[in-house]
């Protein structure tokens, strides 16, 4: 076991760096309302939100290895959880924005029960299915999901109809849903949900319950993607059916190939950068869906582990161009590179390169 | 009672082109266990290519000439995009090759839109197979029965290929162990391009047979996969039976549905292909996966 203790006290020093990092990015996010006019303000808080939805999704697949293309089921309930119980019940924001995500830990469960009797891509296409069930079924329910068209109006408390509350408070909560998220990949359990993904059959004969880890992995997803539904309300005051369409579950999957899926902020990393270029595409190009698939295919193609690899990479040559000159500081062996590309931890990652 | 029959006849006829889509996906995932979002794309370049052939005049040659030449067309830009692009991709993860076909699904639905704009265009049937056949009371359209012809001899076509044929031994030879097939002297990379050329080829084939159907327009590719995904997964990947099973499934659902409950009809399939994976994880007549 003695190498293994090694790596973890070499992963624990790096994740102070990380932290301070991550740190230093949500102050200068929180600043933002301070620098920035409303209309560019609500898409960073559009990002911001995806990051949580991008992040959520990613445990399944960055972590577990389980490939769900229907996380849109889990965001959709989660805004419609908000929204129906403000149409029907007339119940508090905050009353559903703790349920929210508790219903959507339910569904989760009866989903996973399901679609991880099956896997790899027929469980992809088993999600798809339960959320191309969640879409068609909303559509056409009228009388109480308000159809095709939603339900919109004043859903959220007043207060966060302001541009600047409703960033900070939509900054918090995913600062708060990120925290916990990786607490869970940090701990045990995160450990050996990669050990499944890693090899499922050592894994099992090692005496994991693997379905009941893969389980646990896919309701914690489905609550916290249920809670980006919520802010997706207070982002766009409505709830409407396309969150469940298996388009809509696209989106996180690309946000984590795109940022890159085997670190842990990757996927957020994906989603700022998604949103902030969809803008950019759609101004300026009519064909923003081509442009899209190509830089898709690049980075699939050219950089497997994302920008986020990318720029771990490129940190890491940089460190490693430290240590030649300083050898004795670092203690000389460049050990520490090569889990790096293959781990998801990635405590390291981006914030190499922020620490170097 | 023929009104029986002739509700049965129209959920066949849903089922033919369904059917014709999802063999090509699945016969393209059994070899190459890659599953092709993009296939809608070929899918929908059958059902417009058709109404660029075609044109506004009714009936005529040019109805036949689109239904060879088009799903041709489809086939090539198949080849050429299996040689560029998803050669690459058979020896990555599932999610790697999920990603990259969405991404030539976004390509390709752009390029659509590009080329024939969003209106939504119609197809009229050729005068030889327009009218419609008296049946007891009622009256059923020839072009459907046409439809369900084809269907029929594309379904019995492959089977004869698969089973009858040296490719079709190699083609299920390939899902069974590629590295074996290459160690006999195949030339495994040359067969992988064959299989997804007639993959294409099925898809374009299926666009055109039910372009005059429905109205073509954006969102045939989106629409049409989720549905041959269904059929292939509730069939099982990998089998051509499976997908006509599937599809009759699927239709008969459907028609079901609008019948007796038209409010949660669009649900019903996907009802069918939970309960079905439910019960069976890989669909009525696929193998588990390794």
């Amino acid at each position: 076991m003695e190498p293994l203790t090694i790596k973890a006290a070499r992963k624990e020093r790096r994740v102070a760096p990380a932290l301070a990092g991550s740190a230093l990015i949500v102050v200068v996010l929180a600043l933002l309302p301070l620098m920035m006019p409303a209309a560019p303000l609500l898409n960073v808080q559009s990002a911001i939100g995806l990051a949580l939805f991008a992040c959520a999704t990613n445990l399944l697949i960055g972590y577990g290895g389980l490939v769900s293309f229907g996380q849109g089921a889990f965001y959709g309930i989660g805004a419609y959880v908000v929204a129906l119980a403000w149409l029907h019940l007339d119940a508090s924001f905050w009353v559903s924005l703790v349920c929210a995500p508790i219903v959507g830990g339910v569904v989760a469960l009866a989903a996973g029960l399901l679609a991880l009797r099956t896997r790899r891509l027929y469980f992809a296409l088993l999600t798809l299915a339960v959320s191309q069930l969640f879409y068609v079924v909303v559509q056409q329910q009228e009388k109480f999901t308000g159809g095709a068209n939603g339900v919109f109006g004043p859903i959220v408390p007043s207060f966060l109809l302001d541009p600047a509350n409703g960033y900070w408070f939509t900054l918090a909560v995913v600062v708060v849903g990120l925290l916990a998220l990786w607490q869970v990949t940090r701990s045990p359990f995160g450990m050996t949900l990669r050990a499944i993904r890693e090899n499922r059959e050592r894994a099992e004969a090692l005496g994991v319950n693997v379905f009941l880890h893969q389980l646990l992995a896919f309701v914690i997803s489905g609550a916290f993607c249920a809670l980006a539904g919520v802010l997706f309300v207070v982002y766009d005051q409505s709830a409407n059916p396309n969150l469940f369409n298996w388009t809509e579950s696209g989106y996180p999957i690309f946000m984590a190939v795109l940022g890159g899926q085997f670190t842990f902020l990757g996927p957020a990393l994906g989603a700022l950068i998604y949103e902030q270029a969809r803008d950019v595409l759609l101004a300026s190009f009519t064909d923003s869906q081509l442009v899209f698939g190509v830089v898709l295919l690049v980075v699939v193609l050219v950089a497997p582990d994302g920008v986020a690899g990318l720029l771990g990479r490129g940190g890491r040559i940089l460190a490693g161009r430290w240590r030649a000159i300083a050898p004795a500081r670092l203690g000389g062996t460049p050990g520490g590179q090569a889990d790096g590309a293959d781990n998801p931890a990635g405590e390291a990652g981006q914030h190499e390169t922020v620490a170097h | 009672m023929s009104q029986y029959l002739i509700t049965f006849l129209s959920a066949l006829t849903d089922a033919s082109s369904l059917f014709v889509a999802a063999a090509g996906l699945t016969l393209v995932f059994g070899a190459l266990r890659i599953i092709n979002i993009a296939h809608g794309s070929f899918y929908a370049f059958g059902a417009f290519g058709v109404t660029t052939v075609v044109g506004a005049a009714a009936g005529g040659w040019r109805f036949w000439l689109a239904l060879v030449a088009v799903p041709v067309a489809v086939a090539a830009l198949g080849g050429v995009t299996e040689v560029t692009v998803l050669r690459r991709v058979y020896s990555k993860d599932h999610l790697a090759q999920l990603v990259v076909t969405y991404a030539l699904f976004l390509i390709f639905g752009d390029v659509a839109l590009r080329v024939w704009g969003s209106a939504a265009r119609s197809v009229p049937v050729p005068s030889v197979l327009g009218g419609s056949v008296t049946i007891g009371a009622g009256e059923f359209p020839v072009y459907d029965l046409f439809a369900i012809g084809v269907a029929v001899v594309v379904g019995l076509g492959l089977w004869t290929l698969l089973q009858r044929t040296a490719l079709g031994w190699r083609i299920r030879a390939a899902v069974e162990d590629r590295e074996l097939l290459a160690s006999a002297g195949t030339n495994v990379p040359l067969l992988f391009t064959t299989i997804f050329v007639l993959g294409a080829l099925l898809a374009g084939l299926a666009g055109a047979l039910g372009a005059p159907l429905q109205s073509v327009s954006p969102g045939l590719d989106s629409s049409i996969i989720i549905s041959a995904f269904i059929v292939s997964v509730i069939g099982g990947l990998g089998s051509i039976a499976g997908a006509a099973i599937g599809a009759v499934i699927i239709a008969l659902f459907n028609t079901a549905g609008v019948l007796w409950a038209p409010s949660w009809e669009p649900a019903f399939i996907y009802l069918a292909m939970i309960a079905v994976l439910a019960l069976r994880p890989w669909g009525l007549l696929g193998t588990a996966e390794r």
